[in-house]
């Protein structure tokens, strides 16, 4: 009876998968058009599975062996049985492998149990918590009926006697089995991540993400510009229906893991967000519904069940609730934490300034000091509104070249709206003072140089961002310098990865960028510097996450403490894993309240090492991590610590002195 | 951006100046050798370009001729080309932190003394003698006009040559310039008096001679006064009339505006306006002159905090403030603003202990930052972390001694307990903040509170410490600074008794520290003529009662400051206190309800009665030695300070010494009274090398 049985069941499952496929996709594609290579993506998927997103998994061996042994075992298993059980195929050889792939997949559902008993917080339950069972039930029973093809048990031993009724039993085994694996892969189960999986990895926005055989860096965190004058499409993100197709099937590529959860600084400080359930709210946004679903953790202080909507509603209501809430999208810092953590390279950041973008354009509902910023930013070209003709206040005795007098230099020393803080400012005069000591040539804009647009656009403000950037490329444009030097890892990726799609042929925009810290290291290795030994306590150093995540610069600033003598103390949360300060993506300037303040999060990850000192390399943080109360370390800059370190020859000092360099290390009190 | 008024760079003449802050020219008394910039005189202004003023205007009354003698205030002497050189240290110290310098020029005229040095003829425009200096002068010829003023030039062309980066010209506090603008002075009626023009002809052809000599890539500015408050002096009106007049000629970069001339001791006291005064009292004057010129004015004159800069810049007021006594206290005080230190500034609280001792001729010190003009001996304004051994230090006693104890001793990184038997510490400063106008004081104990908790210093108030307390710590160090007490045993004719029902007499602190009722009728018997005589007398008839304050002295508050004095006159003589100088205490007797005191005339032995209900007397302090000697024996050094290591600014050579059990030292009043920048200067170079 199996044996008609079996085929009829194994067809039946993948004829219902196929249906539910074709309806899945029919959801994707009420989203925006976005032109993909339909063949080569697909041809990409093994290489972008094993070597990409398992790069990603492989982070936690344990999910990372659990997962290959199920997947591995099921993929060999449901392929086998189509051949042996579904086509007939008497082979005893493929039934001993068929055999092994079960094993290894009951092995791997073993193990997928084991970690969901009970469940971390991060992990979603629901029809999530079947699941193991779902994978033995499906293991178990391939396993048994395919033991007489084996040769293992008699043939026929399911059609006499007891064998009638453990045939029933095991048919109904099987047909949980591949109900959950085929049948739930495209109607919605948990197994809807393989199915939306594969196809995101091969149609993903954001292809330059994933590495190809001359291997090298392969990192795409830039945003996209948005085409402003489009006069057919919004401006952003207002219904689920605006996101491309191939973001909508990202979504829905979501497996509920919660790494992003567990990474996000935001949902950790009590704010109203929560990447994974934020992906999740996308789901139920496309498919149209509720959110009362959804079995994972909420966001922090909104209970689940009180917001729905469809492919074509607003995401964000006026008024009343729709499917977020604005302060959940405005919660988030840019960190990208969550988008390193997600094994299905899922792009939530991307997501979340779409829609912010037409929050603040189409609706001009920027939160809290958010339209000031922004207003400051059109009339000032710098976020706090100061005379921008005073971008130089601070060095009136420095007196820094100017391109616009030098016309060229070799290095372009790009200051940021740090020019306007008085913190920022003893950074900028340690950096300086070591540009001078090694004898760099450079030379700044000045007045001419402009907010680099990152905040702006961040806070969705595409409008002003391009408008900036496009200043600033048109200045830049009149003037010849090997690279860019940034102390402002927010500027350093804006002009770094944002800048090239606005350049045009009279002003090209593909700058050679480097992160002060960078540039340092370099200068070192060239035996252009020499220090005193350090004297100093125990430092630790806080990866600014526009430096390190967003561009893989993790080893430079290390290079350099290192060079200064220092052992760094490292936190537990650093390199790819670094806890953001709090102050990116203009969440200081959106201020959503939380239960407590992200940088007193960082700062207790700093006191957990001991250590007497943090080193930063970014403005934002320095300011973030300085705002949190004492008793805590102390915070300098890597330019800091470097002029502390300084020994300067007295034929340079001299120099530097007709130079009028007022030696910025003296002036410190601290 | 706070601040950003403070932070914004101003065009003065060719140079760009960092930030609208300036130390105002005044006469530092360092200019020793001769009037050469010395080591000191360097490192002074070193030290306020490190700290991140923006411009310093060094030099008050530098001299540009040899018949304004210079050695009275040692001060700059530019009549010579040796002063070049000297020039060119100061000028490197300051560029090289970012500074720019520049230096007051001067002919005082009549303002001076001729009874020294070269025994000068002073000159004035009419002869007329001057009272604050008592000096008498010759009517200037028309010859020395005209040396003086190619003077002016040469000394402006030294100043150019040592490397500095201008002059200003002092036209104030009735220097010669000035002496020729004012009807008061000038009654001349040759070209050089009479008419407008003719008063301001010495002036412009100085001017003229100078902006020649030097060309126009150098800043040559001028300071006036907005108003000498005198009658027959120039008022508002007439100075706004002189500053656009010299204006006009594009000739002067800056002006410099100071309200009040200062040729009596009463408008002296204006010019440096102490704690009494309101904050920034003439800036209305700065302002009116800024009206009628087009180039920055600066003005100085009680500018002391950041915030009240900024008021005043972002106001449009003047261009820029002068924060000259803020920068003695406190050199480092726009680096700290920098910084984010603005709670760690050592505020200027207008004591006036710098400028009254200029007028004596002794260098300027602060009363509360004994390393201000010290940092040639190598006294710290910053302490560094000690790289010794850590020590466990106690302080007794929470006055200006103590406190600066505790504290230098805190930056070095050692634990440190302090105890005051009060429950607030600041010792006498508390007690001399209960007068009338005298209550800014306390801002000297407000510093040391902030910083003593910064730092962590185990504050032990209203403990009165004894051996065992101390002992019980462990310490390495024990400092004593525990003061005295009034000391009314001295004569015990005057009936004092330590029981305040039974005493005859009671003391100032008594009276200031609310300790008894006040009288009605109170005499104040005074033989230290410090402060707290004219204090308790300026309180006492604050609250109504009918005061008369004698002394044996030359005068009631003989010892108080040129600059102090008129302040506390203004207000006895407005309450109707009778001062009477010349007779001694000699004798308090009861009878009735009343006390009957007696007085002896110092010349003439005769004795005289006042019938009041209260005697306060001021003795001066008894220093209060018990504790010490409970535990001088105990001590590794017996209680011994190394006088030549202290003197030297060298460590004490007891602690490097092996040894069992503490080091003891003394410091301030419980050692022998002298005054409160004596304890904290003690307790710097003691403490700086623990």
């Amino acid at each position: 009876m199996l044996d008609i049985l079996l085929p009829i069941l194994l067809f039946s499952a993948l004829a219902l998968a196929a249906i539910g496929a074709v309806r899945r996709a029919r959801l994707w594609r009420q989203g925006r058009p976005s032109s993909v290579p339909v063949l080569k993506g697909l041809m990409q998927v093994p290489r972008r599975y094993l070597v990409d997103l398992h790069h990603v998994v492989e982070r936690d061996k344990y999910i990372s062996h659990t997962h290959v042994a199920t997947a591995g075992g099921f993929v060999l298993a449901a392929l086998l049985a189509i051949i042996v059980h579904g086509v007939g195929l008497d082979s005893a050889i493929l039934a001993w492998v068929l055999l092994a792939a079960t094993t290894s997949m009951f092995i791997g559902s073993i193990l997928v149990a084991k970690r969901r008993s009970p469940p971390p917080s991060r992990l979603s339950k629901g029809p999530w918590m079947r699941l193991p069972k779902s994978l033995m039930a499906f293991s178990i029973g391939m396993f048994v009926i395919t033991l007489p093809t084996a040769g293992i048990l008699p043939d026929g031993v399911f059609q006499e006697g007891l064998g009638w009724i453990a045939a029933l039993v095991l048919a109904a085994i099987i047909v949980w089995g591949l109900g959950e694996m085929f049948f739930g892969m495209t109607w919605g189960g948990p197994m809807k991540h393989a199915f939306a999986g594969a196809l995101h990895l091969a149609y993903h926005r954001r292809p330059e993400r994933f590495s190809d055989k001359t291997g090298g860096e392969h990192r795409s965190t830039g945003l996209k510009a948005l085409k402003l004058n489009d006069d057919s499409a919004k401006l952003g993100v207002e219904k689920p229906a605006d996101f491309t197709w191939n973001q909508l099937l990202g979504f829905d590529a979501c497996v509920q893991c919660g790494r992003c959860e567990a990474a996000c600084p935001a949902f950790a400080a009590g704010q109203p967000l929560n990447p994974k359930k934020l992906i999740q709210d996308m789901v139920v946004g496309m498919a149209g519904g509720s959110d009362a679903n959804y079995a994972g953790s909420p966001y922090p202080g909104k209970p689940v069940g009180e917001h729905q909507g469809d492919p074509f509603g607003p995401i964000v209501a006026r008024e009343g609730t729709a499917l977020v809430d604005p302060e959940t999208l405005w919660s988030c810092t840019t960190c990208r934490a969550c988008v390193e953590e997600c094994p299905m390279m899922i792009e939530h950041v991307d997501a979340i300034v779409d829609m912010r973008r037409f929050l603040t354009l189409e609706h001009g509902n920027t939160p809290n000091k958010g339209a000031e910023v922004l207003d400051n930013l059109i009339a000032t070209d710098n976020p706090g509104g100061f005379d921008p003709d005073s971008r130089l206040h601070w060095a009136a005795d420095l007196n820094l070249p100017l391109m616009a007098d030098k016309k060229e230099a070799d290095v372009l020393l790009w200051l940021g709206d740090g020019v306007f803080d008085m913190r920022n400012q003893r950074t900028l005069r340690a950096f300086i003072s070591v540009l001078r000591a090694a004898g760099v040539d450079f030379a700044v804009l000045g007045n001419e140089e402009r907010d680099s647009g990152d905040v702006a656009r961040r806070l969705g403000d595409e409008a002003t961002f391009q408008t900036l950037a496009r200043r600033n490329i048109q200045t830049m444009s009149r003037y010849r310098f090997d690279r860019i030097v940034t102390c402002d890892p927010h500027s350093f990726h804006v002009l770094k990865n944002e800048y090239g799609e606005l350049g045009t042929a009279e002003a090209p925009s593909s700058y050679h960028v480097q992160h002060h810290s960078t540039f340092i290291s370099e200068l070192v290795s060239a035996n252009k510097l020499s220090f005193k030994a350090w004297k100093g306590g125990s430092v630790t150093y806080h990866d600014p996450c526009y430096l390190g995540r967003y561009n893989g610069e993790y080893e430079a600033p290390r290079d350099v403490l290192k060079a200064l003598g220092i052992e760094i103390k490292e936190m537990a949360r650093s390199g790819y894993r670094s806890r953001c300060c709090g102050g990116g993506g203009g969440a200081p300037i959106t201020d959503i309240p939380g239960k407590q303040r992200i940088p007193d999060m960082r700062m207790e990850d700093v006191r957990e090492t001991g250590a007497d000192l943090v080193a930063v390399g970014c403005p934002q943080c320095t300011a973030m991590l300085e705002g949190v109360v004492e008793p805590r370390a102390g915070i300098k800059d890597i330019a800091e610590l470097v002029a502390d370190a300084l020994i300067i020859d007295t034929a340079a000092d001299k120099a530097a002195q007709a130079k009028a360099d007022p030696a910025p290390a003296l002036e410190e009190t601290s | 951006m706070a601040f950003d008024a403070l932070f914004k760079p101003i065009q003065i003449g060719k140079h760009t100046i960092r930030n609208r802050v300036v130390s105002t020219a005044h006469a530092e008394v360092h200019a020793t050798d001769g009037g050469m910039t010395t080591d000191r005189y360097v490192k002074y202004y070193e030290e306020k370009a490190k700290g991140g003023c923006g411009l310093c205007i060094c030099g008050g009354s530098s001299i540009v001729s040899i018949d304004s003698p210079q050695g009275w205030w040692s001060s700059v002497n530019l009549s010579t080309d040796r002063i070049i050189p000297h020039f060119q240290n100061l000028a490197d110290a300051v560029h090289k932190h970012g500074g720019k310098i520049m230096i007051q020029i001067t002919h005082m005229g009549r303002r001076s003394r001729w009874d020294g040095f070269d025994w000068s003829t002073l000159v004035s425009p009419s002869g007329i003698r001057e009272p604050v200096h008592r000096s008498t002068c010759k009517t200037i010829e028309e010859e020395e006009i005209w040396r003086i003023i190619g003077d002016f030039a040469q000394a402006a062309r030294r100043a150019k040559e040592g490397g500095l980066d201008g002059v200003e010209l002092s036209a104030v506090h009735q220097h010669l310039i000035d002496q020729f603008w004012s009807p008061r002075v000038n009654k001349r009626t040759d070209d050089w008096g009479g008419t407008f023009e003719n008063r301001m002809r010495f002036g412009m052809e100085v001017l003229k001679a100078v902006r020649a000599e030097v060309g126009d890539d150098f800043t040559v500015g001028m300071r006036i006064t907005g108003d000498e408050f005198h009658p027959d002096g120039l008022d508002h009106e007439e100075m706004k009339r002189i500053a656009a007049y010299y204006d006009a000629t594009g000739k002067i970069d800056f002006f410099g505006v100071v309200g009040s001339g200062c040729d009596t001791h009463n408008t002296l006291a204006n010019v440096i306006p102490n704690m009494s005064y309101p904050p920034e009292p003439f800036l209305h004057l700065a302002s009116g002159i800024k009206e009628v010129v087009n180039v920055p004015v600066i003005h100085a004159q009680n500018i002391k905090d950041p915030n009240q800069a900024q008021r005043i810049l972002e106001g449009g007021y003047v261009d820029m403030v002068g924060m000259t006594r803020a920068h003695i206290a406190d050199p480092h005080i726009i680096a700290k603003i920098k910084n984010d230190q603005v709670d760690q500034i050592k505020q200027c609280v207008g004591a006036n202990y710098c400028i009254d001792r200029q007028y004596q001729g002794l260098d300027v010190l602060c009363i509360q930052n004994a390393a201000t003009s010290r940092e040639y001996m190598g006294l710290p304004h910053i302490i560094e972390k000690t790289e010794g051994p850590t020590r466990k230090v106690v302080v007794v006693g929470g006055g200006p001694g103590g406190m600066e104890a505790a504290r230098v001793c805190a930056e070095r990184g050692h634990d440190v307990t302090l105890f005051e038997a009060k429950d607030q510490i600041g010792g006498q400063i508390t007690i001399a903040s209960k007068a009338p106008q005298r209550d800014q004081i306390a801002g000297i104990t407000r510093w040391y509170q902030l910083e003593l908790n910064r730092l962590g210093v185990d504050q032990r108030l209203g403990t009165k410490a004894d051996e065992a307390t101390i002992k019980d710590l462990r310490p390495d160090v024990v400092i004593l600074a525990t003061g005295g007490q009034p000391f009314l045993s001295q004569v015990p004719e005057w009936g004092y008794d330590a029981d305040t029902d039974k005493s005859l007499v009671v003391s100032t602190w008594d009276i200031l520290e609310g300790r008894v009722e006040p009288g009605k009728n109170v005499l104040i018997f005074d033989t230290i003529c410090e402060f707290s005589g004219v204090s308790a007398a300026d309180y006492l008839a604050d609250k109504g009662c009918r005061v008369e304050i004698v002394t044996d002295d030359i005068k009631p508050g003989a010892a108080v400051g040129g600059t102090t004095f008129p302040t506390y006159y203004r207000s006895l003589y407005e309450k109707e206190v009778i001062m009477t100088s010349d007779l001694a205490l000699h004798k308090v007797y009861r009878e009735g309800e009343s006390l009957v005191a007696v007085l002896e005339n110092e010349y003439t032995g005769a004795l005289e009665e006042r019938v009041v209900d209260q005697v306060v007397v001021e003795n001066g302090v008894r220093p209060d030695e018990a504790l010490y000697y409970a535990l001088k024996h105990q001590s590794r050094n017996k209680g011994q300070t190394d006088i030549e290591a202290l003197y030297a600014i060298k460590p004490q050579p007891s602690l490097s010494q092996s040894g069992d059990g503490f080091a003891l030292f003394r410091l301030g009043d419980c050692t022998a009274p002298r005054n409160t920048h004596a304890a904290i200067y003690d307790a710097l170079r003691l403490c700086k090398d623990f």
